[in-house]
């Protein structure tokens, strides 16, 4: 998929001026975030299961390497075949290969981010292998050739009538509707076809367990089943943080999962499958590809500060809540990762230096870690890139600082240990702020829609010194 | 002497609004609590550190702990300026054992001035009054970092005449951050109208906040678009006898 992220100011502006998006944004993500509260008040004790939660994430990561080992050991021995693919072209040639190996006529996909993030869908439609999106939100925007929204509702601020319009277009839809449910039917007799005839379904993960060597996927629309359970062939594609090390603690996660996303106790479908179809088994793949993607992540996990990112299980609460985000929607976090969990992720693995804005465009607030079910606290880590961006950090092709800034910064500090030096410059300099005039970038960004501050006559200190 | 109780002074408060310096002053002398006001003290670096230079942010924490570390307590007029020195001054010196010591001794110690006269002091009625409706928006360090939102509206609802009523997504940021504001326009303002919306919907008098930052940013904004809505600090609330603001 295309790397927008350079575009974000841009891309803020636009949706910020969008009537669709803000009635969206301001109505329904609010909403979002309340029904997950009373989800999660179903839990005897709330507090305990969130901490419960994030120890298990916590451990998972830690173990990481070994868990990955065990779960690759009991897939293997369940019948699946494991392929380690270090970055998004081995993966995606994987598929391919696969594909035309098979002579596989189309593909069909559930909602996954992980293939977002591989950019799968342009390479298979390189190969002229069509793909079929068939979760309802990613099958909308498929057809409307837009990035995901939200990473659990990829195309949930699309209005009816757009729908509508692109369905006639493109899914043989023939007379317009904004009826939900005829949208609903439209898709479905569409996607039904495509299922009937699969031969290869892809799906991600939601959970690996390596005690048993099991995906496990939640849903709401049952199109992951299809994809799973269909005869043919069945590509899993996992980032290797998925890892969870046994069904016990899988299934805490699950509720966990459940509830952060959608506040549901349970999804309406979960599917947890081990290996493919066994002799004497009516459904399940004949040949089950587990594909466990690296793409930059091991990187992520020598760093100390940044390994904890890696116990996302990605429920989309911290973006629910993020004041930015309600206010800017998905589009301008331009990758496959939105919200506060993208200011972490999509620098992380795309470098510093052309995702300055999503870790810049902060203001620390943490609703996000507040709500974070794994434990991850993305403010500290977000000024931990700032701090690697300015220090030009190699791995993480960090930027470096501008003479300015280190100027200011030394100066500052310089001054901070020194009262008479730092109570002469701050007067200065606030005097010269106040005299900078309306057109200075400065004042006119401060002064778009408020007042400037006026100077007061006296300092604190001065008013306390000589009252 | 180790029994006093050092004020700690935020920049915006010393340079931009010195009336809630003043305001804590009287509050405080109210209450007899004696306070100094450290002469040596300059910053807490939130600004460089949030800016990502930490090294920097060092000069201004190994300060900070010079000047206040022989006192009991300090507190200080902003939720975000406590948290900088409560929270990310022992992250600071992960790699110097006895920094980070001193950093966590002085974590202990320092308070929020509504932190400081709930928790601390054991008040509830500081004897404001003030008659109308008051709203009360949660700063983020304050709510979040610190945990402090139950003791200012303990604090606003013991003052005389006032009614607290709720501030719809009170909780929610309202687009300062710092050079966030002025790096961000677009988004800080509509940030920031969000919250004058919520506040004008709450049908208050009145805006509370603990947060000078969060106060220059809101009151702004109220002054360009919603002149006569008023926006007070805790302190000058506090300060408030009979209605008058102690500006
Ligand atoms: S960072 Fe936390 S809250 Fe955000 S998507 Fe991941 S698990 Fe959920």
């Amino acid at each position: 998929m295309d790397v927008k992220t350079q575009s974000y100011v841009t891309e803020a502006k636009k949706e910020m001026a969008s009537p669709a998006s803000r009635t969206f944004l301001d109505f329904f993500l609010p909403v979002l975030s309340a029904v997950r509260e009373i989800g999660m008040t179903s839990f005897p004790d709330p507090a305990a299961a969130v901490e419960r939660a994030r120890a298990i994430r916590r451990s998972s990561v830690d173990r990481l390497g070994e868990l990955l080992e065990t779960f690759e050991r009991n897939a293997v021995k369940a019948g699946a075949r494991v392929f380690w693919a270090e970055n998004a072209h081995e993966a995606n040639i994987y598929i391919r290969d696969l594909v035309n190996r098979h002579r596989i006529p189309y593909v069909t996909k559930g909602k996954s981010m992980i293939t977002e993030e591989l950019g799968l869908n342009e390479v298979l439609k390189k190969n002229q292998t069509p793909v079929y999106e068939t979760d309802l939100g990613e099958f909308i925007i498929q057809l409307l050739e837009k990035p995901p929204f939200h990473i659990i509702g990829p195309a949930i601020n699309i209005p009816t009538d757009e729908i509508s319009r692109v369905f006639m277009e493109k899914a043989g839809m023939d007379s317009a509707s904004t009826d939900p449910v005829v949208l609903g039917q439209a898709a479905r007799n569409f996607l039904r076809d495509k299922f009937r005839h699969m031969r290869l379904g892809i799906t991600g993960v939601n959970m690996a367990v390596a005690e048993t060597g099991s995906i496990l996927n939640v849903e709401n629309e049952g199109n992951i089943r299809f994809n799973k359970s269909a005869p043919g062939i069945q590509v899993s594609v996992m980032s290797l943080e998925k890892i969870v090390p046994n069904l016990d603690d899988a299934l805490h996660m699950t509720r966990m999962l459940c509830r952060n996303g959608t506040g549901q106790k349970l999804t309406s479908y979960v599917t947890l499958d081990t290996g493919p179809r066994k002799q004497g088994e009516k459904d399940g793949p004949e040949e089950l590809h587990i594909i466990i993607l690296d793409n930059g992540r091991s990187r992520i996990y020598d760093d100390i500060k940044t390994r904890e990112v890696l116990q996302c299980i990605r429920c989309g609460a911290c973006i629910n809540v993020c004041p930015v985000f309600r206010q800017i929607g998905g589009y301008p976090y331009g990758w496959a990762y939105t919200g506060p969990i993208g200011k972490l992720l999509n620098p992380l693995l795309l470098g510093l230096d052309r995702t300055r804005d999503l870790y810049g465009a902060c203001t620390l607030c943490k609703a996000c870690k507040t709500v974070c079910p794994a434990g991850i606290d993305h403010p500290s880590m977000i000024l931990y890139l700032r701090n690697k961006n300015l220090a030009a950090d190699p791995v993480l092709q960090g930027e470096g600082s501008t003479f300015a800034e280190r100027l200011m910064s030394k100066t500052a500090a310089f001054a901070a240990t020194r009262p008479r030096t730092w109570n002469t410059a701050a007067r200065l300099g606030s005097f010269l702020a106040s005299k900078l005039g309306p057109c200075h970038p400065l004042v006119s960004a401060w002064t778009l829609k408020r007042t400037f501050p006026s100077l007061p006559p006296k300092t604190y200190r001065d008013l306390r010194k000589h009252p | 002497m180790m029994n006093k109780t050092a004020l700690f002074i935020p920049c915006s408060v010393n340079l931009l609004l010195p009336w809630i310096g003043e305001a804590v002053d009287r509050v405080l002398k109210r209450l007899d609590v004696v306070s100094v006001y450290p002469d040596r003290q300059t910053c807490c670096g939130q600004m460089v550190y949030n800016k990502g230079f930490f090294n920097e942010a060092r000069s201004f924490a190994t300060h900070f702990l010079d000047v206040f570390e022989s006192f009991d307590a300090v507190v200080c007029p902003s939720g975000s300026c406590t948290a900088m020195v409560k929270h990310r001054y022992p992250s600071l010196f992960d790699d110097d054992p006895k920094m980070k010591q001193r950093a966590l001794d002085m974590a202990g110690r320092v308070f929020e001035f509504s932190q400081y006269l709930v928790d601390v002091l054991g008040v509830t009625d500081t004897g404001a009054s003030f008659s109308g409706k008051v709203a009360y928006h949660d700063s983020c360090h304050l709510s979040r970092d610190l945990g402090v939102s139950l003791q200012p509206r303990t604090l606003i609802r013991a003052a005389q005449g006032t009614e607290l009523v709720v501030l719809n997504n009170g909780d929610q940021c309202c687009g300062f951050g710092g050079e966030f504001s002025v790096s961000y326009p677009d988004i800080s303002t509509a940030m920031v109208s969000a919250k004058a919306q919520s506040y004008l919907d709450s049908g208050a008098d009145l805006l509370v906040v603990g947060e000078p930052g969060c106060l220059l940013n809101i009151g702004t904004y109220l002054e360009k678009n919603h002149p006569g809505k008023q926006v007070l600090h805790i302190a000058e609330f506090l300060d408030c006898q009979g209605g008058e603001n102690g500006r």
